[in-house]
């Protein structure tokens, strides 16, 4: 297998002093100071394929990004290793660096005071495109992100859409074989985020780039991603297609019920009905319609309907699609078992 | 390296630019160090309003190795002075993340980004209190005087940048070092006289532990005198050659040791 990403057993522990609170705790602490270990990254292995894109997900301190800084170069794991593209980031790391992209969606990489346009430039030379090259990537970035707008204007003055743009550009500028999003849609509107997964897409499909993208956003990963790797409390909790998460963990199914007459939805006892616990079922009213969520591993949907239709008169029925939001929500939760 | 120095003017000639958007920030930064060194010189004329000399040293003399100690200290302080923002706020708070993923040397991306423009305040004073001092002193001029202070500089700069690297670099380890950093600058002020008006612990300090005797009163005073060229040129040279690779060695150690912040 052409393996693009090769990560194997990555671990990453972090030193910190335990303070007491107050002064004298910070004095004492300075004196003999207690140090405690904290494990951000415990063994994680997995591997990317070329051309492959890659959803990195995990609730908010998992260690998503502490795994991508290793991957990046930035920080030296403490033990275990990580090939890409043939080469571990922190044996040669300027060599390394040449043929990655890498966006940190919270803090931008460009220059603060500089012109879009001069940021390229220098950019231009830090990775040493040619001039052809270069005219020619900037026509494609330019048309791709639309940053035509904003590129004589200085970092500083730019919109976070405007700036998320800039510095996605920024990390294409050389063609990088692997791209590393580090929650490239964060606080953007849905027009800019519908760009930036535009444009994700399209450098993957005509450029072969491999990408591993984190985001708490999950539509970002349902409309880029095919395969997933979660990470929970710096361990691998899930590694798989997305399809398959959804067909072993999506059980929670919603339905919705209008009834002809709100006055019937007091007959309604699907708990009492089913014997099924809080988590297993929830329902909520809105005027005359009723909306019921419930583990369908547990009651067939079958079963729902048909109670259902004999105890009310229903006018309409809409049945939602497994949410993957669910499911993540609910692996987050360690509700399911993995 | 071609490739740096094409690199060093897209952001000088940026940062010119910049100069002129902020003219009076510009102005009040040189204008700023411009009387700090005003000070410094009438506090050196008033001692010398009451004493014809010290140590052996004439207010010329004294002058002239004041001038000299700003030379390497501001060109050190125009082209590097990122490196306290590393000390006091960039490790602290993984802003340094963004010097790791281009591929370029990242103690040169991060002094490229800062051009200090203050720091001509303090050579403009160095250069008149050379161009003053100089012509009121007779001083041996050979061939090689020119060169070889152009060297000195390049040398005694080195000294200045080597230690500001160093103690900088500690940040990697212990998250802040902007302190020690303002430590070292404390005893950069012995530098401005000559070594031998202090005690022997003074002396061996700026001599042999933080050397930076070699940045002015040293080499100021081969010139001065023509005397001991091997120890005071000589030593300015090594000590900024022996310096820097240290310097070197210690930031690369203190990259790995990096830790970066939560986002």
């Amino acid at each position: 297998m052409d393996k693009m990403i090769y990560v194997d057993n990555l671990r990453k522990e972090f030193k910190k002093v335990i303070k007491e609170p107050g002064l004298k705790g910070s004095v004492k602490s300075l004196f003999s100071p207690k140090k405690e270990i904290i494990t951000a990254v415990d063994g994680v292995s997995f591997d990317v394929d070329r051309g492959e894109i890659l959803g990195f997900i995990g609730p908010n301190g998992a260690g998503k990004s502490t795994v991508i800084k290793m991957l990046t170069g930035i920080l030296t794991p403490t033990s275990g290793m990580c090939r890409i593209n043939g080469k571990i980031p922190q044996e040669d790391r300027k060599n390394y660096v040449r043929e990655i992209g890498v966006v940190f969606g919270q803090r931008t990489q460009l220059w603060w005071d500089l012109a879009l346009r001069e940021t390229y430039a220098v950019l231009k030379e830090i990775y040493e495109v040619p001039d052809e090259q270069y005219h020619k990537r900037m026509a494609f970035l330019n048309e791709v992100l639309e940053l035509d707008d904003f590129i004589t204007s200085p970092v500083r003055t730019l919109s976070l859409g405007q700036r998320m743009r800039a510095d996605i550009a920024a990390s294409l500028l050389h063609s990088p074989k692997v791209l590393f999003l580090d929650e490239p849609t964060i606080g953007l509107d849905v027009v800019v985020k519908e760009n930036i997964r535009g444009a994700i897409r399209q450098i993957n499909e005509q450029e072969g780039t491999t990408v591993i993208l984190t985001t708490h956003d999950l539509s970002d990963i349902e409309l880029l991603c095919e395969r997933i790797v979660m990470i929970d409390k710096g361990k691998k909790v899930f590694d798989g297609a997305l399809s398959q998460l959804k067909h072993s963990y999506g059980q929670m199914r919603t339905f919705r019920f209008e009834l002809l007459s709100p006055d019937d939805i007091a007959l309604l006892d699907y708990r009492g009905r089913f014997k099924l616990s809080d988590d297993d079922c929830s329902t909520e009213v809105k005027k005359a319609s009723v909306c019921v969520k419930f583990n369908s591993s547990l009651v067939s949907v079958e079963d729902m309907i048909s109670y259902t239709l004999q105890t009310v008169h229903v006018k309409d029925i809409e049945i939602r699609d497994v949410e993957i939001e669910e499911i993540i929500k609910r692996l987050y939760k360690r509700e399911v078992a993995v | 390296m071609l490739r740096y120095l094409r690199l060093h003017r897209i952001f000088i000639s940026q940062h010119l630019k910049r100069l002129m958007e902020y003219k009076t920030d510009f102005l009040l930064g040189a204008i700023g160090l411009l009387i700090a060194q005003a000070l410094q010189v009438m506090f050196i004329g008033i001692i010398f309003s009451q004493i014809p000399e010290l140590e052996g040293y004439t207010f010329d003399e004294v002058l002239f190795i004041f001038g000299f100690s700003l030379i390497p200290k501001s060109l050190d302080h125009l082209f590097t002075d990122n490196l306290w923002m590393v000390g006091y706020s960039i490790v602290r708070k993984g802003d340094f993340d963004k010097y790791l993923t281009r591929p370029i040397n990242s103690l040169y991306y991060v002094t490229v980004e800062r051009f200090c423009v203050d720091a001509f305040g303090e050579m403009l004073t160095g250069i008149l209190l050379l161009s003053y001092s100089i012509p009121r002193l007779s001083m041996a001029f050979h061939w090689y005087t020119i060169p070889l202070a152009l060297v000195v500089v390049i040398f005694a700069t080195l000294i200045y940048t080597s230690l500001k690297t160093m103690t900088a670099a500690i940040s990697f380890w212990t998250k802040a070092s902007g302190h020690i950093i303002h430590m070292l600058y404390m005893t950069n002020d012995f530098s401005k006289y000559p070594v031998t008006i202090y005690n022997k612990a003074v002396q061996t300090l700026i001599t042999y532990v933080i050397p930076f005797a070699f940045t002015a009163y040293y080499p100021a005073s081969f010139f001065l005198t023509d005397k001991n060229p091997l120890f005071c040129i000589g030593g300015t040279v090594i000590a900024g050659t022996a310096l820097f690779a240290l310097a070197l060695f210690i930031w690369n150690r203190g990259i790995r040791a990096y830790e970066s912040a939560g986002s």
